[in-house]
C-alpha cells in the first residue's frame, strides 16, 4: 500500500480511529469548523477530531431542527450527533466559524436542555472574530482562555503553558508537512484528492501520529501524476472527497489548490508565540474565510493562490444555502488571468454531469 | 375604527424627513446608511443624518419595486437568492426611478457582521466612489441568563457578558473617531448622554403601550397600524420627536382603550404575527377581520421596541454597547427568543401564531416548538419578508385560511358559537 493509498483509507476510517483512541482511554474532543485551535485542545491532554459530514447521512429530524434553509453539511453532522454515533466524545467545540456551524451551536445548546437523555455530548461555543483590530485580539483572548478552562474540566489535565508550547510545536510541524504536501501537489507529484485527504487526517489524529503519515507522503512522492488540466477550487468547504474525486478520476483534472475550510491554506499562520494571546492572533488572521472576510480580502487572496497554483481554471463549488461564496465569486473572478466558473446553489452531493459541463465549457473558453 | 392618527402622523412625517434628507444630501452633507443592529445613536449623537438600511428595503418592497432591486443585483453575477432584505437597498440605488426620489448615495455604510454574507453586501457599497464602510463584529450569545427582558434594562453586562460590551463600546469609540476624519463631525459624550436618556423615554413609553394593548379585549388597533407607528419613531430613536411620536401613540391607545373601541367588536381570534413585517402585502393583517372575527394583535415591532431596548447605565458609550451587542439574540437566539415569544404570546392572550420563517432567520424551529409545547398553535410561512417571488400573497392568505378553520377553531367557542368558516376566498 502506497502513502497516499493509507491516507486514503484513514481518511475514510476517521469517524473509527476516534472512537478507538476514545475507548483507548484518550479524550476525544469534537470540533466543528475551522477556527477551533486543535493546539488548545492537544495541550488540554485531549485529541481534537474535526466533525465531517456526509450527503448520505442527513436525518429529517436534523433538517428541521436547524431548519432546511441552512449548509447541509451541519444538518450531517447534527444528525451524526443524534444518532448516537459520536456519543464517544469528551465534549464538542463549535467554532462560529460560520452562521452554520453557529446555528448548531444553538441547536445542540437547546437540545440538551429540553431532552437530556438524548446523551448529546457537552457543547461550548468558541465565538472567536476576525475583523483585525485590537478590540477583536483581546474578546478572542478571552474566549480561548474561557475554553482552555472547559477543556480542563472536561479532561482533568490543565493546558499548562509547557503543555500549550509543546501543543503548538507539534501543530507547527503538522502545518509544515501539510505545506509540503501542498507544493508537492503544485508540482503534480501528489494529487489534490491526496492533499485533501492529509488535511481531514491531521484534524482527526494526535499531532504526534499525523506527523509520521505526512512525512511518508512525502517521502514517498517521487513519480508524476498524469497531466490533467490544473483546476484551482473555492467555493464551499469540502469536508468529503467527492468533489475532488469526481474532479480527478472522472473529469481529468488535478486540483492544484484550495481556498475552502478544508484546505490546507485555510489554517493559520504560525502563531508569533506559544501563548493565547498569539494563538487567538494566528486564528484571528487565519485564511481569509468566504463567511468572515471581506469580498475584496477574498478576492486577492484568491487570484495569489490561483497564480501560485499555476492553475489553469478557478471553479468555485457553492452548496445551496452556503451563502458567503456566491457574493465572493463575481471579485474572484475578475482578479485571476484564467477562465473561473461557478457552479451555485449545489446540492450537498456533487451533480457530476453539471460538474463535467461547467469544466468542459470553461476548458473551451480564452483565458 | 379608522386608521390610528399616529400611525398616519408617523408616516406624513417620514416622507418629510426623508425630502430633507435628500436635501440635505444634495447639499453635500454626508449621509449615512446603517444597518438595524448598528449603533445608531453613535450617529444622532454626532449629528450625521442616517437612513436604515432595513427601513428603505421595506419602502422599496412595499412600492412593489424589490424585483426590480434584486435583478439589478441579479445582473452582476450576484446572488439574487441571499440576504434579500439587506441587499434591496444596495439594488435600488441603481434604479433609474426609485422609490421617494431613490436613496442618496451614502458617504459611509455601517454594519455588523452577522451571518456569512451581511457584510458582502456592504463591501459592495464600498465599491462605489465616495462611500466607505465600517464593518463591526457580531459576536454570539455564549451565555444566555433566563428572563432577559428583565435583565436589560439596568443588568445588561450580566445579560450579555462584559466580553461583548467590551468588544463593541471599544469598536464604537473607535467608529466615532472614523466618522470624525470623514465627516467632521466629533462626538460629544453628553450629547450621547441625552440621545440615550431620550432613547429609554421613548422605549418606556412603547412598554406602556404594549402592556396596554397585551391587556385590552378586544384589541383596540391592529398591528398594520402599530408597525408604522412604533417603527418610523424607532428610525428617530433619541430624538424629541421620536420620544414624543411613542407618546402620542399611548395617549391614542389609551383613549382607545377607554373608549371600549374595537378593530372587530365580536373579536373571535386573537393572532400573533411572529416574524418581521410583510412589506409587499400589508393588507393582509386585515384580511381576516371579517372573515374570521381574527385580529392581528401582536408583531414583534412594537413588542421589541418595549423590551429590547431599554438600556440604563452613567457611560453612554458602554451603555450603547448594551443595547446592541445581542440585540439580534433577543429575537431569534433559543432559549432567549422563545422564553420571551411565549412569555409575549400568554400576555396577549393569543389564540395561534403565524410564524413567517425566513431563509436568514435562525432558531425557528425551537420557536415554534415552545409556543407549541405553551399549547398555542403555530402556523409557520416559510417565505422571505421582503422578496415576493418566495411566497404570493394568495398562498400566504390561503394558509391561514386553512390553519384558523382547522386549528383555531376546533376548541370550543366560550361563548358557545359555532366553528368558524371563512365566509370570502381571494382567488
Amino acid at each position: 500500500m502506497t502513502a497516499p493509498e493509507r491516507l486514503a483509507e484513514l481518511y475514510a476510517a476517521r469517524p473509527e480511529l476516534a472512537r478507538d483512541l476514545a475507548a483507548g482511554g484518550t479524550p476525544v474532543v469534537g470540533v466543528v469548523g475551522a477556527d477551533v485551535p486543535a493546539e488548545l485542545v492537544e495541550a488540554a491532554g485531549a485529541v481534537a477530531y474535526r466533525l465531517h459530514g456526509s450527503p448520505d447521512v442527513v436525518s429529517d429530524e436534523a433538517r428541521a431542527v436547524l431548519g432546511a434553509a441552512l449548509d447541509p453539511v451541519a444538518h450531517s453532522v447534527l444528525t451524526r450527533l443524534l444518532d448516537g454515533s459520536l456519543a464517544f466524545l469528551a465534549g464538542l467545540v463549535v467554532s462560529r466559524d460560520s452562521q452554520a456551524s453557529l446555528q448548531l451551536f444553538y441547536a445542540l445548546r437547546e437540545l440538551r436542555r429540553l431532552e437530556p437523555g438524548r446523551g448529546l455530548p457537552p457543547v461550548v461555543l468558541l465565538d472567536l472574530l476576525h475583523l483585525p483590530t485590537g478590540h477583536t485580539a483581546r474578546y478572542d483572548e478571552v474566549r480561548l482562555r474561557q475554553l482552555a478552562g472547559q477543556l480542563t474540566r472536561w479532561t482533568g489535565t490543565p493546558a499548562t503553558p509547557d503543555r500549550l508550547a509543546g501543543a503548538v510545536g507539534a501543530a507547527g510541524e503538522v502545518r509544515a508537512l501539510l505545506r509540503e504536501v501542498g507544493s508537492l501537489r503544485r508540482e503534480a507529484r501528489l494529487t489534490g484528492t491526496t492533499a485533501l485527504h492529509a488535511v481531514g487526517v491531521a484534524t482527526a489524529l494526535p499531532a504526534a501520529d499525523a506527523v509520521p503519515l505526512l512525512r511518508q507522503v512525502v517521502v514517498g512522492a517521487v513519480g508524476e501524476v498524469p497531466a490533467a488540466r490544473r483546476v484551482f477550487v473555492t467555493g464551499s468547504g469540502q469536508d468529503t472527497d467527492e468533489l475532488y474525486r469526481a474532479l480527478e478520476q472522472e473529469i481529468g483534472c488535478l486540483v492544484v489548490g484550495e481556498d475552502h475550510d478544508w484546505g490546507a491554506s485555510a489554517g493559520p499562520a504560525e502563531p508569533a508565540g506559544a501563548d493565547l494571546a498569539a494563538l487567538g492572533v494566528a486564528y484571528r488572521d487565519r485564511g481569509p474565510a468566504a463567511p468572515t472576510a471581506s469580498i475584496a480580502r477574498r478576492a486577492a487572496a484568491t487570484a495569489e493562490a490561483v497564480r501560485g497554483a499555476r492553475a489553469e481554471l478557478l471553479l468555485a463549488v457553492v452548496r445551496e444555502h452556503d451563502e458567503a461564496p456566491a457574493w465572493d465569486f463575481p471579485a474572484q473572478a475578475a482578479a485571476v488571468d484564467v477562465p473561473a466558473v461557478l457552479l451555485a446553489r449545489q446540492p450537498y452531493r456533487v451533480d457530476l454531469a453539471k460538474l463535467r459541463e461547467v469544466v468542459g465549457v470553461a476548458a473551451g473558453s480564452p483565458s | 375604527m379608522t386608521r390610528l392618527a399616529a400611525a398616519g402622523a408617523a408616516t406624513a412625517y417620514q416622507k418629510e424627513w426623508f425630502a430633507r434628507l435628500r436635501a440635505q444630501a444634495a447639499a453635500g452633507e454626508p449621509i449615512a446608511l446603517v444597518n438595524a443592529d448598528a449603533p445608531q445613536e453613535l450617529l444622532r449623537a454626532m449629528d450625521i443624518p442616517y437612513v436604515v438600511n432595513q427601513w428603505w428595503a421595506s419602502v422599496v418592497a412595499a412600492k412593489q419595486r424589490a424585483d426590480d432591486a434584486l435583478q439589478v443585483l441579479r445582473d452582476r453575477g450576484y446572488p439574487d437568492y441571499s440576504r434579500q432584505y439587506d441587499a434591496i437597498s444596495l439594488g435600488s440605488h441603481f434604479l433609474a426611478d426609485a422609490p421617494w426620489g431613490g436613496l442618496p448615495q451614502p458617504a459611509v455604510v455601517i454594519a455588523e457582521n452577522s451571518g456569512d454574507a451581511a457584510r458582502k453586501v456592504f463591501d459592495l457599497w464600498a465599491e462605489l466612489p465616495g462611500t466607505d464602510f465600517y464593518p463591526l463584529e457580531r459576536s454570539s450569545a455564549v451565555e444566555v441568563p433566563s428572563r432577559w427582558w428583565e435583565l436589560v434594562p439596568h443588568r445588561w453586562e450580566e445579560a450579555f457578558g462584559s466580553e461583548r460590551i467590551d468588544l463593541l463600546a471599544g469598536e464604537i469609540a473607535d467608529l466615532a473617531a472614523w466618522l470624525t476624519e470623514r465627516t467632521g463631525r466629533v462626538l460629544d459624550v453628553d450629547r450621547l448622554g441625552s440621545v440615550m436618556d431620550l432613547v429609554n423615554e421613548q422605549a418606556e413609553w412603547n412598554r406602556r403601550t404594549r402592556d396596554l394593548v397585551a391587556a385590552a379585549r378586544p384589541t383596540p388597533v391592529r398591528v398594520g397600524d402599530t408597525i408604522p407607528a412604533v417603527m418610523v419613531p424607532q428610525w428617530h430613536r433619541g430624538t424629541e420627536w421620536g420620544r414624543d411620536a411613542a407618546r402620542r401613540l399611548y395617549e391614542e391607545v389609551a383613549g382607545l382603550v377607554e373608549a371600549g373601541t374595537a378593530v372587530v367588536p365580536d373579536e373571535r381570534l386573537r393572532l400573533m404575527w411572529l416574524g418581521r413585517g410583510l412589506w409587499y402585502d400589508l393588507g393582509l393583517y386585515r384580511r381576516f377581520e371579517e372573515r374570521y372575527g381574527a385580529v392581528f394583535v401582536w408583531s414583534m415591532y412594537l413588542a421589541i421596541a418595549a423590551d429590547g431596548y431599554l438600556r440604563y447605565g452613567p457611560d453612554p458609550v458602554r451603555a450603547l454597547a448594551g443595547r446592541f451587542a445581542g440585540i439580534t439574540d433577543q429575537l431569534y437566539t433559543p432559549p432567549w427568543s422563545t422564553e420571551w415569544y411565549v412569555k409575549e404570546a400568554r400576555a396577549h392572550g393569543v389564540d395561534g401564531v403565524v410564524h413567517l420563517v425566513a431563509d436568514d432567520v435562525p432558531g425557528s424551529w425551537f420557536t415554534t416548538r415552545a409556543l407549541e409545547d405553551a399549547g398555542i398553535p403555530v402556523l409557520e410561512i416559510h417565505a422571505s419578508n421582503a422578496d415576493p417571488r418566495t411566497g404570493g400573497p394568495d398562498r400566504i392568505d390561503a394558509a391561514v385560511s386553512e390553519f384558523i378553520e382547522r386549528r383555531l377553531t376546533e376548541r370550543p367557542d366560550p361563548e358557545g358559537r359555532p366553528p368558524l368558516q371563512a365566509d370570502v376566498r381571494s382567488s
